[in-house]
């Protein structure tokens, strides 16, 4: 535990000292308060002209869609160095001949990461308190919306961790992160392809399933909280750790 | 304590490790020579933990490799080729998180203990990237000390070093030696000599010899060329050379009289120096051609064949029991 928690600290100690982490901050931040703008300006125009604004869970939810999409370039970007820096700078030697087992860093990393994850959403509820102001706001529903939100960010980040374990070329680990995270995005979309197609009923049943956006868009972000979605969000994270600590250990097998 | 017993360790259909055998003392140093690719590396990787073996076992301070892997690493530090560290870490900050990640106790007492150990304590609070080649490999051997390890497993610690920092690491090594087992690889066959009271050398995945290594550097230069160097033109000095009865054939190389032995197991040394002196030349120098392994080596296939065993302690491999009955 001593080691995990210190394999923990030291990378999220690494998140803050590094310049690409604020630089996500910020263009996340920026565009975040962009859209807040934007969303607070229609509801007064809409409120202006005597209609009726959207109430304020809708608008942090319409906020919290595009955050959560934003995540295929964040969670690749906070996730490329995790294990392929370490790799490519030869340290996985040193931690790999620790007495630690292996998925110990790699737990160590992914929750420093998540942490820093974490950071960046917690950093979104200064417009939540903001619209706290203006009006009322269901907290029960935006508290799964948030929980949906930042299970959302675990789940991408572990799955770019993968792509990280694979090669040593951070930028490749974050490209192959992107497209891994649009495409599971997307995969709720893409089921549709095979619908109508009885023989392929169950693919496109897969595939939606497999899908993010199916157990996020229109459960966890409405504030329905189911366990299966909350499930897949674990399992996808528990697996993607699993195969980036085997992925971490084939290098015991290989040559160099 | 290290036993390695008939050690095989392939890569696909490379075998980078063929059956290996020796053991390292606690309280010496053992040298691990060998030329690049002939399997050191990988060897001590295994003896770390780091990759298990294909065949064969290895226990390190009494543990299996392959079956206690975790309790090897407990008790081995570990010095790596490359010295890997964490350069955004200061020196005693990188100290500290290894010795957290190993459950050591009075984490930076200890960490202060190794810095001064390996005459770092000004820049412990240096971060890594800002120091020296020399000092970066001091802050790689003190991150083996941090655990106060039974067993210290060196890769090339020298390698990259400045003549005055090979000195002083190389002091530095003996004086380890003495409390731990310590295995120290190398390329550099007088360095062996200096620091190692043993030495196993490797060639492609297979021990050549081992033993002493004044004995070994003895028995590896009998039967090698003889370099002799006479005041004035070596042409007037070679006749006399050739004429010596243990000398087969005699050359002029550059500035310098080249001597092939009649018989390896005979050192000409002594005939031709005699021959010469009683010829009125005056000589300079005589020594083996080779100087270091890689020219041993290469004289060493070059005759194709190894001087015989010294001793007991030194085995004769299969591969060339079974060269020496083809002949």
């Amino acid at each position: 535990m001593g080691a995990l928690f210190a394999v923990y600290k030291r990378e999220v100690t690494l998140y803050y000292k590094s310049f690409i982490a604020y630089a996500i901050t910020f263009a996340l931040m920026l565009f975040h308060g962009i859209l807040f703008q934007a969303e607070i300006s229609i509801a007064y125009t809409v409120i202006g002209q005597g209609g009726q604004a959207d109430n304020a869970a809708n608008i942090v939810i319409g906020l919290l869609y595009t955050f959560v999409f934003i995540l295929f370039v964040v969670s690749p970007v906070l996730a490329m160095r995790l294990i392929s820096e370490e790799s490519r700078e030869g340290t996985l030697e040193t931690l790999m001949t620790l007495p630690i087992s292996d998925w110990v860093f790699v737990v160590g990393k992914f929750l420093a990461a998540w942490t820093f994850y974490t950071f960046l959403l917690g950093l979104t509820l200064i417009h939540l308190l903001l619209l706290a102001q203006l009006g009322t706001i269901n907290y029960g529903v935006i508290g799964v919306a948030y929980l949906g939100a930042w299970l959302y960010g675990g789940a991408t980040i572990a799955v770019c961790m993968i792509w990280s374990a694979i090669t040593e070329d951070q930028l490749v680990a974050a490209f192959l992160g992107v497209t891994t995270v649009l495409a599971l995005f997307l995969a709720s979309q893409l089921g549709q392809i095979f619908e109508g197609n009885l023989l392929a009923a169950n693919v496109s049943q897969f595939v939606r399933e497999l899908g993010l956006q199916s157990h996020f868009q229109d459960t966890m972000l409405v504030g329905l909280l189911r366990g299966e979605d909350v499930a897949y969000f674990v399992l996808m994270i528990l697996v993607s750790l699993f195969i980036t600590t085997l992925i971490v250990g084939t290098r015991r097998w290989r040559a160099s | 304590m290290i036993e390695v017993n008939n050690l095989v360790k392939k890569f696909g259909n490379f075998t980078a490790v063929k059956g290996i055998s020796f053991t390292a003392e606690s309280g010496q140093v053992t040298g691990f020579l060998g030329p690049n690719g002939a399997g050191k590396t990988t060897t001590m990787r295994i003896l770390t933990g780091f990759a298990p073996p294909s065949g064969g076992s290895a226990t390190v301070a009494g543990y299996d490799v392959f079956d206690q892997s975790k309790e090897v690493r407990k008790n081995v530090g570990y010095l790596p080729e490359s010295v890997p560290l964490y350069r955004d870490m200061t020196a005693i900050g990188y100290l500290k998180y290894l010795a957290e990640i190993r459950g050591v106790k009075n984490r930076k007492s200890r960490a202060l203990d190794v810095l001064d150990r390996v005459g770092l304590v000004k820049r412990a609070d240096s971060q890594i990237r800002t120091l020296s080649k020399g000092m970066r490999q001091r802050v790689g051997l003190a991150a083996a000390l941090i655990h106060d390890p039974e067993v210290l497993i060196l890769d090339e610690p020298t390698i990259g070093l400045d003549p005055i920092q090979v000195l002083e690491l190389r002091d530095l090594v003996s004086e380890l030696g003495r409390e731990h087992t310590v295995m120290f690889s190398t390329h550099i066959l007088s360095e062996a000599e200096q620091v190692c009271d043993r030495v196993v050398i490797i060639n492609q995945g297979e021990i050549m010899t081992q033993g002493n290594p004044v004995e070994l550097r003895r028995q590896m230069e009998r039967g090698a060329r003889i370099l002799i160097r006479t005041e004035g033109d070596p042409s007037q000095a070679l006749g006399t050379v050739q004429q010596v009865s243990s000398v087969l054939e005699a050359e002029i190389e550059r500035d310098a009289i080249i001597a092939y032995p009649a018989d390896p197991t005979i050192d000409p040394r002594a005939d031709i120096t005699r021959a010469l002196v009683e010829a009125k030349h005056n000589v300079v120098e005589i020594r083996p051609a080779a100087n270091n392994l890689e020219e041993i080596f290469l004289e060493v296939t070059r005759r194709d064949n190894i001087a015989t065993p010294i001793s007991d302690d030194v085995p004769v491999n299969e591969a060339e029991v079974a060269a020496e009955s083809e002949e």
